[in-house]
């Protein structure tokens, strides 16, 4: 109860400390319109005309199902390769030869390109959702993987003797030892493939399906619509930019508070 | 009897020269005074102002900021210098040099047009040897401070005087010089928040010890405080090389967002609602809502640009001066914090009198009588404050020391 009621306290301050991420991206904007001004609107065109035709876009409801539609594609391959992912990396965290053996075959599946899985998803998959979802899924689950290998890896073993020591009861081991410190290294790794997901998911779309925000950016393309492209690129952004700030960040921070708790008291 | 008071004024040993932002704090409450009254009159009245170069608007601009502003940073830097940095007070000779400056400034300027450029030079050289001055006097200072964690009011100055130098090249040579008046302004948000820095520390701090809160800590951010200064800055550059873009609308925008930021700083709980948090707490509220309005103004292209810039000038640079003229003007005149209600009542009449001055900008109202609104409430905070401090300035200190040195906060 106390926590929720200082998590709620904690809102208006967090929004507040928004201003200064707000600056940055205003600055940013000014640049853009800098570059928009020296080479003509032809090669980029001014932010306004394209949070104009964002605004015209979401206005005649043309936004939402488009977006929706990518946003469900990226969030079944995040929510596999989270599943997948996490649960791997703990299992082989928990051994260190399968850590050990993992690893080479972690780089190798890090190091593949996403373009490269969406070409083998296009084989298998054709224009299905399968595509964007499978390309995800193998864009994501190593950095999951990796994360969670880590947070295994990494358990203080002098805690764990201690735990064995005092007899403590599963349950108490799990939830106050074992989840905690692991979670605060799988959250980051989450975000992390939560921005890889947007991302490739639209790569996929573009390339691969007839609809979704890519295939809207890929007519924009052949119809040489800058304004069209960038309104486009600006709602994938802004989405990810809200569901990074506005869910993601908070939690981060409860779980880092976390782990900051743990070094004060180690 | 007026006359032997005068002369009594002048002669150097009269307390009026005990400390130098007791003949610059007022000069800058009578001038605030004098030339809003002035202004009323050219507005309600039609009464002519003086004739000088790009018409009443400028004159109007240019006096605010370079007489009114530029006497009340003088009396800052003269008094706060030493104090940041150790060391004596400034002598009286050098502080009565740059009182005749920037007497000589007003008389040369408000006289140009009947004098011509020879007048105009001559005001351009007073405004440039009162500030050319008063970094010499403190330069030496804040460069051997150790640390010399104070030197941002010394490339503050080489802003204005540069400013001062433009604005005057360009009325010589015939050529609107407005835009040296918005980079001045600028300049004095920069100002304003370095200054704002310095002072908020000890009032915050103090007002946390008076309410009895304990455990709460205001500091004052660096990085905040240094990307505010950063936006304003841009902002400053864009409107004078690009005026009137959509570019320079972004930077007012991301310098109102780095405001807005900055003001994270003060949310320590309720010791910001006591009266002299709340004040210069309120400078931030119209600095940042300055920016926002004519950063929209200017992306969106409507004409609320000079709402905006008003809301900079009366709410945030008239506000901030006030404060800290009524602050700093009585600790340094060895008096206590002021505690009657004509203090908090004027900070109040200048901050409606700022949203005022903005709401005559609201598109399809007369303009005229929030106008005149606006310059009334500015006469009367200022008329205020001139009747209640006026007196301290030129009277010797009640506790009997010669000097600036502090009261009230220790």
């Amino acid at each position: 109860m106390s926590l929720l009621q200082r998590w709620f306290a904690g809102i208006p301050a967090y929004l507040w400390s928004g201003w200064g991420a707000l600056a940055s991206l205003l600055l940013l904007i000014a640049v853009w319109e800098a570059i928009s001004l020296a080479y003509g609107p032809l090669v980029l065109p001014e932010p306004v005309a394209a949070f104009r035709k964002l605004f015209v876009l979401i206005d005649s409801g043309a936004a939402w199902p488009e977006l929706a539609l990518t946003a469900r594609r990226a969030m079944t391959g995040l929510m596999l390769a989270i599943t997948a992912g996490s649960l791997l990396g703990l299992l082989a965290g928990l051994s260190l030869t399968a850590s050990m053996m993992s690893r080479p075959i972690v780089t190798v599946l890090l190091g593949t390109p996403p373009i490269a899985w969406l070409v083998l998803a296009m084989l298998w998959f054709g224009a299905s959702d399968g595509t964007p979802v499978f390309t995800v899924f193998i864009a994501c689950t190593p950095v999951v993987f990796v994360g969670a290998l880590q947070g295994t890896r990494t358990l203080d073993q002098h805690l764990k003797d201690m735990a064995a020591a005092f007899r403590l009861p599963w349950h108490m081991r799990l939830f106050d030892l074992y989840l905690p410190h692991v979670v605060s290294y799988l959250f980051p790794a989450w975000i992390n493939a939560l921005g890889n997901s947007w991302r490739v998911v639209v790569m996929a779309e573009l390339l691969a399906s007839a609809d979704g925000v890519g295939a809207a950016l890929a007519v924009a393309r052949s119809q040489l619509d800058m304004d069209a492209a960038l309104a486009w690129i600006a709602a994938v952004v802004l989405a990810l930019l809200a569901v990074e700030y506005l869910l993601l960040e908070p939690i981060k921070r409860e779980v880092e508070r976390w782990r900051e708790m743990d070094r004060e008291h180690a | 009897m007026l006359m032997a008071n005068v002369r009594g004024l002048l002669d150097a040993r009269h307390p009026l020269w005990m400390c130098g932002l007791r003949p610059f704090f007022l000069l800058a409450a009578l001038a605030a005074l004098l030339l809003m009254l002035m202004w009323l009159a050219f507005l309600g009245h039609g009464l002519p102002l003086p004739s000088t170069v790009g018409g009443p608007f400028v004159w109007h601009a240019h006096e605010l900021l370079f007489g009114f502003a530029f006497a009340a940073m003088a009396g800052f830097l003269l008094t706060v210098v030493p104090e940041f940095t150790g060391g004596g007070d400034f002598e009286a000779k050098p502080v009565r040099w740059l009182t005749l400056f920037w007497l000589v400034g007003r008389v040369a300027f408000w006289s140009s047009g009947w004098l011509g450029a020879p007048a105009l030079a001559v005001s351009g050289l007073a405004h440039l040897a009162l500030l050319g001055s008063l970094a010499w006097l403190t330069a030496p200072r804040l460069w051997r401070d150790p640390e010399r964690k104070h030197l941002a009011f010394l490339w503050a100055v080489a802003g204005l005087a540069l400013c001062v130098a433009g604005f005057y090249v360009d009325a010589l040579r015939g050529e609107f010089p407005a835009r040296w008046l918005h980079a001045t302004l600028g300049l004095f948000m920069i100002l304003i928040i370095v200054a704002l820095s310095r002072i908020s520390m000890r009032i915050v701090n103090h007002a946390l010890e008076e309410a009895g809160i304990e455990g709460v800590e205001y500091r004052a951010r660096p990085p905040r405080r240094n990307l505010a200064i950063f936006c304003i800055g841009l902002y400053t550059v864009a409107e004078f090389a690009l005026p009137a873009s959509r570019l320079s609308g972004w930077l007012a925008l991301s310098a109102a967002a780095a405001v807005f930021n900055l003001m994270n700083d003060w949310h320590i709980g309720r010791v910001l609602l006591r009266q002299r948090p709340l004040m210069f707490y309120g400078v931030y509220v119209a600095m940042a809502a300055g920016y926002a309005t004519m950063g929209i103004a200017l992306v969106f292209e409507t004409s609320a640009i000079s709402a905006g810039r008003h809301l900079l000038t009366v709410g945030a640079l008239g506000l901030a001066i006030y404060a800290v003229m009524g602050i700093a003007g009585r600790a340094h005149c060895g008096q206590l914090f002021e505690t009657r209600l004509w203090f908090p009542l004027g900070a109040c009449l200048l901050a409606l009198a700022a949203l005022v001055r903005a709401f005559a900008a609201w598109p399809g109202i007369d303009p005229l009588r929030p106008l005149l609104t606006a310059a009334l409430l500015w006469c009367v905070a200022y008329g205020l404050f001139a009747w209640h401090m006026a007196p301290l300035f030129i009277a010797p200190r009640a506790d009997g020391l010669g000097g600036c040195k502090g009261a009230a906060i220790p």
